[in-house]
């Protein structure tokens, strides 16, 4: 029966997308879901300028030697932000041309993920080892097509998909965010898509809901309380629930065996909708530590164990 | 959809990061907001008076130098956690830093007994406290003195016990984000309560206080005239005096784990939440602590400066010693005139020959209490939510309420146990050793933490040198790892004063306090049998607990 490992939101964290295709050995899994938000959030320009490079990571400017620049493009990366060398010119056209900008993320995004799915495939091939990756709200719909191209990744998202005699549906989409980001819908539509999905599935006791946005009020869903202007409130300790109510009515309808979720990285937890496991691993990916869920199926029991791990 | 670039100071007209619009990027919170958290974890009314009221067992010792020395050693553990976050922000916290360096096994014994078992004790600790500032001498100054004797009775205090546990309860249940609202206005209104405490006691001469307190000693408590004199007289019985002017190191050294009481806690939820934008805004939980522990410091200077010039120090240690000496039942000791703890704020509204404005002024003191106590709870939820998501407490531990989130699996847990060391605290007064060593157990687990970050540039070098302090080196030598060993000797001292000190003067000494000792070590036998059954159990389960936090392979 499959044993499944599931992480999220890696956001363009190349330690923590390796530390991914590892997991199937190091856990014993035989099946890896990757929950959404691949793609990372910012670029670190390491600038060319006489000979030497000039970059800011964790606040302060720093100038290195042309033969350390590697190291420090393995450091960004960690971190999850796309390390990017350039001009001076450059940097200043990408400064002042959102346009410019906008098209530079993109491809520096697809270029990230194309080589993930190159990582993936040297990696599992052979293994016989299974790996699902649902973009999420964060990712660009461009993405799709790259994962589409992928050798030994199999697009999740919006389809019906057997694993071992349990069948998941997946959607990286979410309820409205304050980001405005590239896969959001209000929460008719996001309750229409899931119900489509899960509609094709005759039983919701071998059912996996793999939806990105976690249900509301689940204790899955604590966000920061910000403000209009994005800012955080009350020092930044108070938590407020912004999962999705579609989602939350899905599941209780449905009453799937399991739901996977993401989306909001400081509410790790697992917790039990009426019959359904609802599991959101959390996500650390900025300290290159991989967050996620083992999960064993067994084809009477439904869920033989579960197990959050950081690794 | 890139929508926003950042620069740094040294290259202001370059950006150095670009950003895209992305779930969860935020940006940094008022640091006036953040700065009011960590004030309140060191709340110099409601901890600082009730834990300097003992500092009279240290004659002496120079209270301003030992509050100077305290605040300059404290700033090394502010640093070490600000470096801790800044190494890992999101699953921060004194569980996961100890955890992830230390080990599993030992990162919960550590944490369970500091911020879940010890936490029982210090539920009885914050009924007394709001006893002895708010129930007490509010009854008698409206002249309800049944309810005030009623409180000091074993009955009174398990009701007051009762109260907290309940207040902490809402707390919990109501959410950080509207008890933050309510902490907000107990900051404001008693801000300006402690404006007027001061105002009084700088405007007023010390023969005017003589005077008032006189008077009301007889007015409020019968007590003969001139209790002034009465309760230095009382004293004398047990305790030699003390000049505030006397200064001598050693003994300087001796306050410090008295201070410790208030002032050892800045970093108090030390941990983020949010993803904020910028590398650079990971120095506001720095700045935050660092501003909480130093304006709390130069608060407590004026006030006790101001407690020497009006009420008089002598007097005042007198007081604190009649009170706790005859309480404590120590040889010789007699009653004061003034039975109840000798609150500053009470004696400055003496001041003022009107009950309804000393009443008012103890209610609007007592803010300080309810601004503050509300978060007993909040840490050890956490760390009970992050046992149970590890599988080493069950799941139901973690459960919350579908309608109004209240966690109610951790709730139990808390409450329960701690209505039963309340109901001891009671009536079992033997055991009064146990809940004075409440400040030890948790310095031992910070102790626990400081030890994670000295070693945590070779035991977690790939965590380290990824983070933005690696740059930070002195001689060679991590600075973490200096400012850590700075701050373990720190606490190393006042962990061995708590443990050894061969006076007793901290009332926590083993060799002294069988009963601490046997409740302590339990406590850490019952976190080790949970880890261990848990362990086995789910191994049973087909769960390894050993591999929570496993680092896995990356290449």
């Amino acid at each position: 029966m499959p044993k499944i490992f599931f992480a999220t939101d890696l956001h363009g964290s190349e330690v923590c997308w390796k530390k991914f295709l590892n997991s199937a050995k190091f856990y014993g899994a035989d099946v890896l879901i990757c929950g959404g938000d691949m793609t990372g959030k910012a670029i670190v320009p390491i600038v060319s300028e006489n000979g030497h490079f000039t970059f800011a990571l964790g606040g302060e400017s720093q100038t290195v030697a042309a033969d350390h620049v590697a190291e420090v493009e393995a450091n960004v990366r960690r971190r999850g932000y796309y390390p990017l060398q350039m001009s001076v010119e450059r940097l200043h056209e990408l400064d002042q041309d959102p346009a410019k900008r906008a098209a530079c993320f993109q491809e520096v995004m697809l270029e990230g993920v194309d080589r993930w799915m190159r990582l993936a495939a040297e990696k599992l091939r052979g293994t016989g080892i299974r790996c699902f990756v649902s973009p999420g709200n964060d990712d660009e719909m461009e993405v799709d097509d790259v994962i589409r191209r992928a050798e030994l990744v199999e697009l999740a998202e919006g389809r019906v998909v057997e694993i071992d005699g349990f069948s998941m549906i997946s959607t990286g989409w979410s309820n409205p965010t304050p980001w405005n980001t590239h896969r959001e819908e209000a929460e008719e539509k996001l309750a229409e898509r899931i119900d489509g999905m899960a509609s094709q599935i005759s039983d919701a006791s071998r059912a996996i809901f793999n939806l990105h946005c976690p249900p509301f009020k689940s204790g899955l869903d604590e966000a920061p309380a910000i403000d209009a202007d994005l800012k955080l409130l009350h020092g930044g300790r108070a938590l407020r629930p912004v999962g999705s109510t579609a989602v939350r009515e899905a599941i209780e309808r449905r009453q799937p065996l399991i739901s996977l979720h993401g989306h909001i990285h400081e509410s790790k937890g697992a917790v039990k909708i009426g019959k359904t496991l609802s599991i959101n691993p959390g996500s650390a990916y900025e300290e290159g530590m991989l967050m996620g869920a083992i999960i064993q199926l067994d084809p009477t029991k439904g869920i033989k164990s579960y197990q959050l791990v950081n690794g | 959809m890139a929508d926003a670039t950042i620069g740094t100071p040294a290259t202001a007209a370059r950006p150095a990061l670009f950003l895209r619009n992305a779930t969860g990027l935020v940006k940094a919170w008022s640091t006036f907001d953040a700065f009011i958290y960590s004030f309140w974890s060191i709340n110099l009314i409601t901890l600082g008076l009730y834990g300097m009221s003992f500092v009279y067992t240290v004659p002496d010792g120079q209270l301003l130098a030992g509050i100077l020395l305290f605040g300059v050693l404290v700033t090394f553990l502010v640093i070490t956690y600000a470096m801790l976050v800044s190494v890992m922000p999101r699953t921060g916290g004194d569980y996961a830093w100890q955890s992830r360096v230390l080990g599993g096994g030992l990162g919960f014994v550590l944490s369970i007994t500091g911020w879940w078992f010890t936490l029982f004790l210090w539920a009885p600790i914050y009924a007394n406290i709001l006893v002895v500032q708010f129930f007490s001498p509010l009854a008698y100054t409206l002249g309800w003195t049944s309810v005030a004797t009623f409180f000091t009775s074993q009955l009174g205090i398990f009701v007051s016990c009762l109260i907290v546990l309940a207040f902490v309860s809402i707390v919990v249940t109501m959410g950080m984000e509207t008890y933050a609202r309510i902490q907000k206005v107990c900051f404001w209104i008693g801000l300006v309560g402690l404006a007027v405490v001061c105002g009084l006691l700088l405007f007023y001469s010390q023969s005017d206080f003589q005077n008032a307190f006189n008077r009301e000693a007889t007015s409020l408590f019968g007590a003969p005239a001139n209790a002034y004199q009465g309760t230095i007289d009382a004293a004398s019985k047990t305790f030699g005096g003390s000049s505030f002017g006397t200064f001598t190191f050693g003994p300087v050294l001796l306050l410090l784990p008295w201070l410790a009481f208030y002032l050892l806690w800045p970093n108090w939820g030390a941990t983020l939440y949010g993803e904020v934008r910028g590398a650079k805004d990971i120095r506001k939980p720095f700045w935050s602590m660092f501003a909480g522990l130093w304006v709390t410091v130069a608060a407590v200077v004026v006030v006790v400066l101001l407690i020497n010039k009006t009420i008089g120090w002598n007097f005042y240690q007198s007081a604190n010693a009649a009170y706790w000496n005859n309480l404590f039942a120590v040889s010789g000791a007699v009653a004061p005139p003034v039975p109840i703890w000798p609150y500053p704020v009470m004696f400055a509204g003496f001041l003022v020959d009107n009950h309804l404005f000393q009443a008012l002024l103890i209610i609007v003191m007592g803010l300080w209490f309810f601004g503050w106590a509300g978060t007993l709870f909040l840490s050890s939820t956490r760390v009970i939510f992050a046992a149970a998501f590890d599988r080493v407490l069950p799941s139901w531990a973690a459960n919350i309420s579908a309608k109004r989130r209240v966690p109610y699996g951790s709730l139990v847990l808390m409450i329960v146990p701690s209505i039963v060391i309340s109901a001891i605290y009671a009536f079992k007064p033997d055991f009064t050793s146990v809940f004075l060593d409440a400040t030890a157990v948790l310095a031992l687990t910070f102790f626990a933490t400081v030890v994670a970050a000295v070693i945590l540039p070779w035991r977690r070098k790939d965590l380290y040198d990824a983070s933005p302090i690696a740059r930070y080196k002195v001689a060679g030598i991590p600075a973490i790892s200096i400012v850590g060993v700075i701050t373990g000797l720190f606490l190393l001292f006042m962990l061995y004063q708590w443990s050894f000190n061969p006076d007793n003067l901290y009332g926590t000494s083993l060799q002294k306090t069988p009963n601490s000792v046997i409740y302590f070590v339990a406590t850490y036998v019952v976190a080790i049998v949970i880890y261990v059954v848990a362990r086995i159990v789910r191994n049973r389960q087909g769960i390894d607990l050993r591999r929570i936090h496993h680092e896995i392979p990356v290449e």
